[in-house]
């Protein structure tokens, strides 16, 4: 609503009607600035038919044939302005996106509301995969899209075509938009299964061999960052809180991931390494640390600090 | 991704295009349109048993016995019958094909265009009323076909809606479109199917027959007063030349150059014709026609021909004069009314010279006859026993009962015998006025028959023998629906009472009324009727014509574009809307306030900005959430919080 105005120029590239105006963050109400519109080939298939049914009234000197071709004619007139109505003022903006490993289909949350009182019976939006949806009066859902994505880092969503060819298939009318709404893309994880690297962080034993202690030492109240699988579930389900068990190895064996450690024969398949251990490491309830060259995160384990390595290897 | 169309999809299609064909059951062989229906059927029973529809190669074969009784029914595929049987056939066989939304639409255009067929055959406001409600089906199909989640009702009224917003713009296209003249397509010509009328030949039932007709004929609409009951005779075919049992038109080559024109007496009377359509070229023109517009000549016989198409509506500016003088006569044409069957028996002609013919003036004779017609035991009857052998001397000596045919001929026959030139008139007397549209409503129950005798310094003169004995039938007219139910002769009063018209009636002539309007200004509206309309709006060339095109369609457009675009807000709760205005003004002095933000959260914040306006803050803040949130508000609350608003200044 209150966007920029568009200088001339930008209002006539080309890559408006096709790619979007620039990504923006915020939320984008569809007006006629957004919205384009071309008949479909069926559209055009209708204009012949009008043609005929004129034809037909000019031969057979017919006047309701004629008014029958007009009527045919005034009606694809007017869908025009149903095509615009059937995506004029829905508003669109971008979810909180979830981490993704390199190679999944990244998946891109919008939330789509229909503030009007009327409601819109076919919406087609299509990023790299499409999805069609309803939406009732005053509704708004969050939908997923998904984008490929083969490389780590920052993501931005490509072109998201918000389209309808509501109500008779004649027109489609089309919203291309771009957000400024970045997903994260974490290293894809090295397919191969190599031991943990040894530990230089301090200790003198390699971490491969530093499992977890098979003895109990005890209960303590939850932290955050206690990783899922320590929670002592009869406890909780007792009623008595929540609690994480230590074992009494786990202190001992720290685990330093270095990236001059990792193999590898250039950057990428270092940091995919390092990521599959991470994400080994985490799962075995070890408490890792990670060291970068400029970075250097101390051991831990837990959901956070596995994002923070996550993170700082998809960012390297 | 295979394409199943929906059952909701399938039961609109299939209805819409039941609906749409179903007219043309009595337009197209019933072989055809059975083999349509059986294809419909069973397109419909397949919705819910799929394994019954056949394959491609039964499509194929369905197809070879759809083009061969096309072929063995219409021989071709041109023309109006011919091509309406392709497009219905053809979208028979194509519903049992629907791979893919394509074929929708393919059988959805289609339809389209059989709808339009309909109006050749019929272009009355009730099918175009019809065909307009299917096409609202059909749309709806369509809508159907691009919902994510189809709901029938919605989809019927979005379509309702359309075609609703469509009108205004397809009426002005209507009438500004230009019309131009077609060629005449002789290959598109069609047999004119059999209707009834006045034909070449008088046989002694013919016009009883019609007499039971309500079909209607023509329409008249006057200029200014109507002429009186008795002089309706509107003139159609001479028959002269008869074998004493029926009468046939004369030749009528070479009549062209009469060299005596008529010549005419005021008063005359200027009328709107509209002919509905006919087997024969003929216009029935109130005797005697002294003017009329292009497409008309006057015959020898001074009978209207028109050179339209007769099986077309059509309308003409004629204007009539009930007196005149048809001049002199030629000796071919003398001799061609004085023709008789063969010598008169005895009784004839001693009847004629019982009546003075020969001896006296044609006049006097003639005044004789019809007198013998009024005092002799003479009757007028509808149903008259057949009299198959000499039947005007039957008619005269023995039944004296006839309709207005057998008084006609044997009227000119007794003058032929005293040797006065004559000749019987065939056409239509009388009409019924329809009080509502303000015209004359002329049917085939109005069909008559006349006489004509040439006098000497008068010329053609009409003499009307039914007249003399039964004057209600020219004063009044026929009543057609009386004499339709009854079968037999009636006659209704010139001027209905407004009283005592039946509601029935009152609703007929009302109908008639709006089918005559429509017929004028929707059917007819040709390229004669579009010239002078838009002259009058002031369209004299296609410059023109092309502005007021560009404007109307802009203007109805931008009307139709506003009335869909304009934002369809909910009203807004005053307090809401209030409070907007609230949160509005400290937005303008730099408060952020966020989708979601609860009212104390934001004066919270408020305060924060502007310590100083904590207390009206407050006042408002706590007002609104009362106003909105709380039962307990009272009727004072919001003029109070409007006020605190209004006054509110950061």
């Amino acid at each position: 609503m209150n966007e920029a105005a568009l200088s001339l120029k930008q209002r006539f590239k080309l890559s408006r009607f096709f790619t979007g105006e620039a990504p923006t963050q915020g939320p984008i109400v569809l007006t006629q600035r957004r919205v384009f519109i071309l008949p479909t080939r069926r559209g055009l298939a209708f204009v012949l038919l009008i043609l005929l049914l004129v034809l037909i009234g000019f031969v057979y000197n017919n006047n309701l044939a004629y008014l029958l071709g007009f009527l045919l004619a005034s009606i694809f007139f007017v869908t025009i302005l149903h095509s615009f109505k059937a995506l004029a003022g829905l508003t669109i903006q971008p979810a909180r996106q979830q981490a993704v490993f390199a190679g999944q289909a990244g998946p891109f949350n919008f939330q789509i509301s229909n503030p009007g009182s009327q409601p819109r019976f076919a919406l087609d939006l299509a990023l790299q995969s499409e999805l069609s949806i309803s939406l009732a009066a005053e509704q708004t859902q969050t939908i997923t899209l998904y984008q490929s994505t083969p490389h780590r880092g920052w993501l931005l969503p490509g072109t998201l075509t918000l389209s309808s060819t509501y109500p008779l298939g004649l027109f489609r009318a089309w919203a291309p938009l771009r957000f400024d709404s970045p997903l994260l893309v974490y290293p894809k994880p090295a397919s191969k299964l190599l031991p943990f690297p040894d530990s230089d962080g301090g200790q003198d034993k390699p971490g491969q061999n530093r499992r977890r202690g098979d003895e109990f030492e005890g209960v303590r109240v939850y932290q955050r960052g206690d990783a899922i699988r320590q929670i002592h579930w009869k406890a909780f389900a007792k009623g008595q809180g929540v609690h994480s068990k230590h074992y009494s190895g786990a202190s001992a064996s720290e685990l330093w991931l270095d990236y001059q450690q990792a193999p590898g024969h250039h950057t990428e398949e270092r940091l995919s390494q390092l990521c599959r251990w991470v994400v080994d490491a985490e799962q075995t309830g070890l408490r890792y640390g990670l060291v970068l060259p400029g970075l250097r995160l101390p051991p831990d384990n837990g959901a956070a600090h596995y994002r923070n390595c996550l993170q700082a290897l998809a960012l390297f | 991704m295979p394409f199943l169309p929906s059952t909701r999809l399938m039961l609109f299609m299939l209805g819409s295009i039941g609906l749409i064909t179903l007219p043309h059951a009595w337009h197209i062989p019933p072989v055809l349109f059975s083999f349509f229906t059986l294809l419909l059927l069973w397109r419909l029973l397949s919705i819910w048993q799929p394994r019954y529809l056949p394959n491609r190669f039964g499509v194929f074969l369905l197809m070879l016995l759809g083009i061969g009784l096309l072929y063995s029914q219409q021989h071709s595929v041109f023309g109006r019958d011919a091509g309406t049987s392709l497009f219905v056939v053809a979208l028979g066989l194509k519903l049992l094909e629907i791979h893919g939304r394509r074929d929708v639409y393919v059988i959805v255009y289609l339809a389209f265009i059989v709808a339009v067929t309909q109006f050749l055959y019929e272009e009355s406001i009730l099918m175009a009323l019809y065909i307009l409600l299917v096409c609202g089906v059909l749309l709806a199909t369509l809508i159907t076909q691009n919902s994510h989640t189809p709901q029938t009702l919605a989809a019927l009224k979005t379509s309702a809606a359309i075609i609703l917003q469509s009108l205004p713009l397809a009426l002005v296209l209507f009438v500004l479109f230009p019309r131009l003249e077609a060629p005449h397509w002789s290959w598109l010509d069609d047999d004119i199917h059999a209707k009834s009328g006045l034909s070449n030949t008088l046989e002694p039932g013919s016009i009883a027959e019609l007499s039971l007709s309500p079909e209607l004929v023509f329409r008249v609409k006057f200029d200014g007063e109507l002429p009186p009951p008795a002089q309706r005779y509107w003139r159609g075919p001479i028959y002269a030349s008869t074998d004493g049992v029926s009468w046939r038109a004369p030749p009528v080559l070479g009549r062209e150059n009469n060299p005596d024109q008529p010549t005419f007496s005021d008063p005359s009377y200027a009328y709107t014709l509209m002919m509905e359509p006919q087997k024969q070229n003929w216009v029935f023109a109130l005797e005697m026609p002294t003017e009329f517009g292009g497409g008309l000549r006057r015959n020898g016989l001074y009978q209207l021909i028109t050179n339209k198409n007769p099986g077309d509506r059509a309308e003409y500016q004629i204007s009539s004069s009930p007196s005149y003088n048809s001049g002199g006569i030629s000796k071919t044409e003398r001799k061609e009314n004085l023709q008789l069957p063969g010598k008169p028996s005895d009784r004839v002609v001693e009847l004629v010279k019982q009546l003075q013919g020969k001896q006296a003036r044609p006049e006097l004779f003639i005044g004789n006859l019809l007198q013998h017609f009024r005092q002799e035991n003479f009757h007028y009857t509808l149903s008259p026993e057949a009299m198959p052998d000499k039947p005007i001397e039957t008619f005269l000596f023995e039944r004296r009962a006839g309709f207005c045919g057998h008084y006609a001929t044997a009227f000119v026959y007794l003058l032929r015998v005293a040797e006065i030139p004559a000749r019987v008139v065939g056409g239509y007397q009388g009409g019924q006025i329809n009080e509502v549209g303000g015209f004359l409503e002329i049917r085939q129950a109005d069909a008559h028959a006349w006489a004509e005798a040439w006098l000497e310094g008068r010329g053609w003169v009409r003499f009307d023998p039914t007249a003399a004995i039964a004057p209600e039938r020219i004063e009044r007219g026929v009543n057609v629906d009386l004499q339709i139910a009854s079968g037999a002769v009636n006659f209704s009063p010139v001027q209905l009472d407004a009283k005592t018209l039946s509601w029935l009636q009152r609703g007929r002539q009302l109908w008639q009324s709006v089918d005559y309007n429509w017929q004028r200004w929707v059917i007819n509206y040709d390229t004669v009727n579009q010239k002078a309309f838009l002259q009058s709006l002031g369209i004299d060339n296609f410059v023109k014509l092309g502005y007021w095109l560009v404007i109307s369609v802009a203007g109805i457009g931008g009307v139709v574009a506003w009335r869909l675009l304009r934002p369809n807000r909910r009203r807004q709760d005053p307090a809401l809307r209030l409070y907007r205005q609230f949160c509005a003004k400290f937005a303008k002095a730099g408060l952020s306030i966020e989708i979601g933000d609860g009212p104390q959260t934001v004066a919270e914040r408020a305060k924060k900005l502007r310590p100083d306006l904590a207390e009206a803050i407050e006042r408002i803040t706590a007002l609104y959430i009362r106003l909105r949130y709380q039962a307990d508000s009272e009727a004072g609350d919001l003029q109070v919080l409007k006020k605190l608003v209004a006054r509110f200044r950061v």
